[in-house]
């Protein structure tokens, strides 16, 4: 497997330097990558660092991110944007503030559609939304494109959000915390639901989550990112066995012991499996 | 359709209907004369009596009717979009060019616009038509009277600007332009509907008010604000209540559209 | 305890206030429209400034506005020689300033080198200026008989040189008080800027009634500055003002139908309403417009198509005149009794215009050369009269198949128009009259001068009709004979009544309201109408001292 992604990446906001440091991550195609840590550890910066969307904020980037090959920082805008949502996609954390309130459905599956469609290619948005939604397991019908955000549920709003993502079959697809918002049912569904798309659209994915044990049970591949800094990757069974840094262990310890709670009341209905 | 918005819908269709077909409904134009019934009381010859020149106020109302219904929520319109895309902009690219955007509407603002007027009328031919004239001076409304709802605009982007959909949305790779223009503007629908709303009945006034400069509506042509500036009249209204006709018929058509389309905005998730 | 300091000294402003308005009932109470400009009588430009200075300058000679006759006022006698060039004045003796200075020929000619004083620009001073060289004035008399006299000499012959001295208040050479001291009945007591001047009774004014009482009766007048006429005549009703100085007719019916007995319709004043066209020769006109506005005709028969009745009785109200030309009806001397408003009359205009050349072509009237007649006229925005007169010429000129265009502009940009760029077709306007004597007329008529509206600053005469009136002018100036003046002047009307260079619409009647509290009021057509005999009015309690005075004298 070659390198899909690979970067050397510091970010720092005008009044808070160092918000990543020479952050190190590697995925290759169609590899699942869990980055794992704590809210505020710079997680969320990363995602949007990599799509190059924090620069409107005034943000500095330093580093590389080589993408297929091509420093992405190196990109001019319009190239950029051609990256954006054919190549790469984004799945922010929380669905209904990432659905449009004032456009239909339907309106904002088009729009993703026409970004890289052009001409007559870009009359088929129905079809290919329609499609999608019968895989992410939505309603395949008309008038569900015609429904607003606010006549969603949150999972029904996930769903939309990831059919809309993988509209244009990105290699790569940044999820950031995308199940944090959802109940645990929805959770475990929305985690098959990125299973079945990496299996069957050999699809690579960068999965961002506080949640180990969420990621533990996606990714082959696990980076763990404290106050900005990667501080351990590796495999993920290689991790469970064997961390290097205590930081890792408490972590680790940690989540185990809730987890074993959690799976205790989890298990009898939910359907994680690999 | 509940029936409130039943009963705006019909009142707005019998003042449309009535402004459009007034050739039908009064035999006398708006122009004529009666030089020998001035200041008439309403009678079954003159259904709201006649002005202080002897013309049909009724005719005159039906008129201007048509002349102010079209012509002010056209300008309001522009000024609407100017003020959508100026403020949105501001709000929107934020940094240096919100500056520069601020302090251009700020200037504008303060410019003496009595003087600028004065010299756009300088600059006009005198033998304009009655009706080019009231275009012209429509015209000029709606590109003046963009940029007080463009400070408010702008402040409605700014709310708007770091929310987590138009990251999305450029995630997904939608330009700029796109973003703002299709993503962004719609969002901002309530502000500027509501601006809209609040400019028809400012720019039927200010119409009369340009008329001062020698902008307004020119005679013989009606229109409701010149109607309305016959009410600072107030000892000739209070003897000759008819004269409140034209404010009665502003004040409802604002209210009835403002109920049709208010609710139309609503109406989707009920 | 500040608020309460604040209270009590509130509540004794309040007594005061009330204590003042009980004592002050001899005080007459009226608006000026703006602030005066100045004090000074000798620059006077304005409307405000020129009643101030009515009220408190004492004059040589005064126009009677009600007998329109000149009476001596500081002059007890004068005369005027040497073809209007020099003017003797006998002084009244005994007469002293307000400040207590007594008034001497030395006040009289330092006026006169004030006044002529290039440097100090005064507009009252302007008719005087008839030839370039100086001024001369000079005390005449003998100190032995005590009797002073003034003689002044001018370079040229002054047109009506008696009737100007009406304008011409008298300063003080002597006193430290400068433009306070004065000679006229009331002097500047106080002047709070943007809201009154209150005028004080001159207890030096030299002035008796017939019993021998000192004048004026009133002891205070004060002009509330008040720029909005609804609010005016509101305070009117209410009792806080004693007159409305101009009134238009509309106000004055409204007014009528509720104080019958405070309106006054004094009838035409010497006001124009006048249409010109632009005849000038460089006006940016298309050249077949420049035709239209040029030919006698073409202005003759709309001055016939105007309905001046119609005017008359839907503008005005009825409170106004057809107008016959440029000496309106109230001017009893000078009006040429010859002479008859025009028609209305549709086959008159008609006549005209096909002599002319004009034709019928469906519904709109073409000239000679198929050019559809529309043109432009322009009044200043905001006056009602004005507007409503353009739309009943609009509607009289439409049965022509004329197109009129009614445009209102902002008095200054009109002003540019018609004086500057020249950027106009027909203009409708009202002109103020204030002088009975065609003199003042002069720099209307004459070709050369720059108010010769249109067509002004000519070289030489553009046509030879601007010539004879030219001359008209001249004569009816250089001669000091009334009635060979009035021939003149006479001819002049005629000519202007034939070629038509303005259309006089109306003249406006004098319309104005004063409260039943005011005696003594002889409204005249002149302004100032209602108070121009302002030392014998009075108001409220002084009419009762004034009876209570009466009935001592009697016993």
């Amino acid at each position: 497997m070659s390198a899909l992604l690979e970067t050397r990446l510091s970010v720092d906001y005008p009044n808070k330097p160092g918000v990543l440091g020479d952050v190190r991550l590697t995925v290759s195609e169609g590899e699942m990558v869990g980055l794992v840590g704590e809210s505020g550890s710079g997680k969320s910066t990363i995602a949007l660092a990599l799509m190059r969307l924090l620069e409107h904020k005034g943000a500095a980037i330093h580093g590389e991110v080589l993408f297929n090959g091509r420093d992405l920082l190196q990109l001019r805008a319009k190239e950029m944007r051609q990256i954006r949502g054919r190549e790469i996609a984004l799945v922010l954390q929380s669905p209904l503030a990432s659905l449009n309130p004032a456009l239909r459905i339907g309106t904002q599956m088009s729009e993703a559609w026409r970004a890289h469609a052009s001409g007559a290619a870009s009359k088929h948005w129905k079809v290919q939304a329609l499609e999608l939604f019968e895989r992410v397991s939505l309603p395949a019908e008309e008038s569900f494109l015609s429904r607003y955000p606010r006549q969603l549920s949150v999972g029904q709003a996930q769903r939309v959000l990831i059919a809309m993502a993988v509209l244009h079959k990105p290699r790569l697809l940044i999820a950031d915390e995308p199940t944090s918002a959802l109940d645990a049912v929805t959770q475990s569904e929305i985690l098959e639901l990125f299973r079945r798309l990496n299996r069957e659209m050999n699809m690579a994915m960068l999965f961002i989550s506080h949640d180990l044990l969420a990621v533990a049970s996606l990714c082959s591949r696990i980076a763990i990112l404290q106050r900005g800094q990667i501080i351990e990757s590796g495999p993920t069974a290689q991790m469970f066995r064997d961390p290097r840094t205590a930081d890792t262990r408490a972590l680790l310890e940690a989540v185990l012991r809730n987890s074993s709670a959690v799976a205790e009341f989890a298990r009898p209905e939910s359907t994680v499996r690999r | 359709m509940s029936f409130k918005q039943k009963f705006a819908l019909a009142i707005l269709g019998v003042a449309v209907v009535a402004s459009l077909g007034a050739g039908y409904l009064v035999q006398s134009s708006y122009s004529e004369q009666f030089r020998d019934a001035i200041s008439a009381p309403p009678s079954a010859r003159f259904w709201l009596g006649t002005d202080e020149l002897g013309r049909d106020r009724f005719a005159r109302l039906l008129y201007g009717t048509r002349v102010s219904m079209l012509l002010a929520p056209a300008a309001a319109l522009l000024a609407t979009l100017i003020a959508g895309l100026i403020g949105g902009a501001a709000g929107y690219l934020g940094g240096r060019w919100e500056r520069m955007i601020t302090a251009g509407v700020d200037l504008f603002l303060s410019l003496p616009w009595l003087f600028l007027l004065l010299a756009v009328r300088a600059l006009l031919p005198l033998n304009t038509s009655p009706v080019m004239s009231v275009m012209i001076t429509f015209l000029l409304l709606g590109c003046l009277g963009w940029a007080g709802p463009a400070r408010i605009i702008r402040a409605g982007t700014r709310t708007l600007v770091n929310s987590d959909f138009l990251v999305q949305a450029s995630a997904s790779g939608v330009s700029r332009w796109r973003l703002f223009w299709r993503h962004l503007l719609p969002n901002l629908r309530p502000v500027l509907l509501a601006q809209f709303w609040i400019s028809i009945p400012l720019f039927i006034l200010s119409e009369a008010n340009l008329g001062l400069l020698g902008l307004g509506v020119s005679e013989p042509l009606p229109s409701w604000g010149a109607m309305l500036r016959d009410l600072e009249n107030y000892s000739a209204v209070l003897q000759n209540p008819w004269m409140l006709a034209p404010a009665v018929l502003l004040v409802a058509v604002v209210g009835c559209l403002q109920l049709l389309l208010g609710t139309e905005e609503r109406g989707v998730s009920c | 305890m500040l608020m309460r300091c604040r209270l009590t000294r509130f509540t004794m402003a309040l007594m005061l206030c009330g204590l003042a308005a009980a004592s002050s009932a001899s005080e007459l109470r009226f608006c000026l429209r703006i602030d005066p400009k100045t004090f000074n009588p000798l620059l006077v430009e304005d409307e405000a400034s020129q009643t101030v200075r009515y009220l408190t300058g004492g004059v040589l000679i005064r126009l009677n506005r009600y007998t329109q006759e000149l009476e001596g006022e500081l002059a007890t006698k004068w005369k005027v020689s040497e073809n209007g060039r020099r003017i003797d004045f006998d002084l009244r003796p005994g007469v002293r300033f307000s400040d207590g200075t007594p008034f001497t020929c030395d006040d009289v000619v330092y006026t006169m080198r004030e006044l002529m004083d290039p440097n100090l620009h005064s507009p009252t001073g302007d008719v005087f200026r008839s030839a370039p060289g100086p001024v001369e004035s000079r005390c005449t008399g003998s100190s032995a008989t005590g009797s002073a006299g003034v003689t002044v000499r001018f370079p040229g012959p002054v047109a009506a040189l008696a009737a100007q001295f009406d304008q011409v208040a008298i300063l003080s050479a002597h006193s430290a008080a400068k433009e306070s001291a004065v000679l006229g009945p009331f002097a500047l007591g106080e002047y709070k800027p943007g809201a009154y001047v209150l005028l004080r009774r001159n207890p030096n004014y030299w002035k008796r009634d017939a019993n021998g009482h000192p004048l004026p009766y009133l002891d205070a007048i004060r002009l509330e500055i008040q720029q909005n006429r609804e609010l005016e005549l509101l305070r009117f009703r209410r009792g806080e003002l004693d007159i409305v100085n101009k009134l238009d007719p509309e106000m004055y019916d409204r007014l009528s139908s509720e104080m019958p007995h405070a309106v006054v319709d004094a009838g035409p004043s010497l006001d124009w309403e006048i249409v010109f066209f632009n005849q000038v020769a460089n006006a940016p006109l298309p050249e077949y417009k420049r035709r239209w506005f040029r030919s006698d005709d073409f202005r003759r028969a709309i001055s016939e198509g105007i309905r001046r009745d119609d005017l008359v009785r839907i503008v005005y109200r009825g409170h106004a005149r057809a107008a016959v030309g440029p000496v309106s009806t109230a001017n009893r001397f000078w009006l040429n009794s010859a002479l008859q408003p025009p028609s209305g009359s549709q086959t008159a205009a008609l006549a005209l215009l096909e002599h002319a050349g004009f034709r019928r072509s469906g519904s709109t009237l073409v000239d000679r050369d198929g050019n559809r007649v529309e043109f432009s006229m322009i009044t200043n925005a905001g006056n009602k009269l004005h507007e409503r007169t353009l739309a009943l010429i609009q509607q009289d000129l439409a049965r022509f198949g004329i197109q009129l265009n009614v445009v209102t502009l902002d008095f200054p940009s009109l002003v540019e128009r018609i004086s500057r760029t020249f950027n106009y077709e027909a203009v409708l306007m009202a002109i103020t009259n204030v002088d009975l004597d065609p003199s003042a007329q002069m720099n209307i008529w004459v070709s050369s001068a720059a108010n010769h509206q249109w067509n002004p600053n000519q070289k030489t005469p553009a046509t030879p009709w601007e010539a004879e009136i030219d001359k008209l002018m001249a004569e009816q100036g250089g001669s000091q004979d009334r009635d060979k003046r009035k021939i003149y002047f006479d001819r002049v009307q005629q000519i202007a009544a034939d070629k038509v260079p303005m259309l006089f619409l109306v003249n406006p009647n004098a319309l104005s309201a004063v409260s039943p509290n005011v005696k003594n009021v002889t409204p005249a057509v002149l302004a100032p109408q209602i108070y121009w005999n302002v030392e014998h009015l009075q108001v409220g309690n002084a009419l009762v001292s004034q009876a209570r005075n009466a009935l001592v004298n009697q016993r």
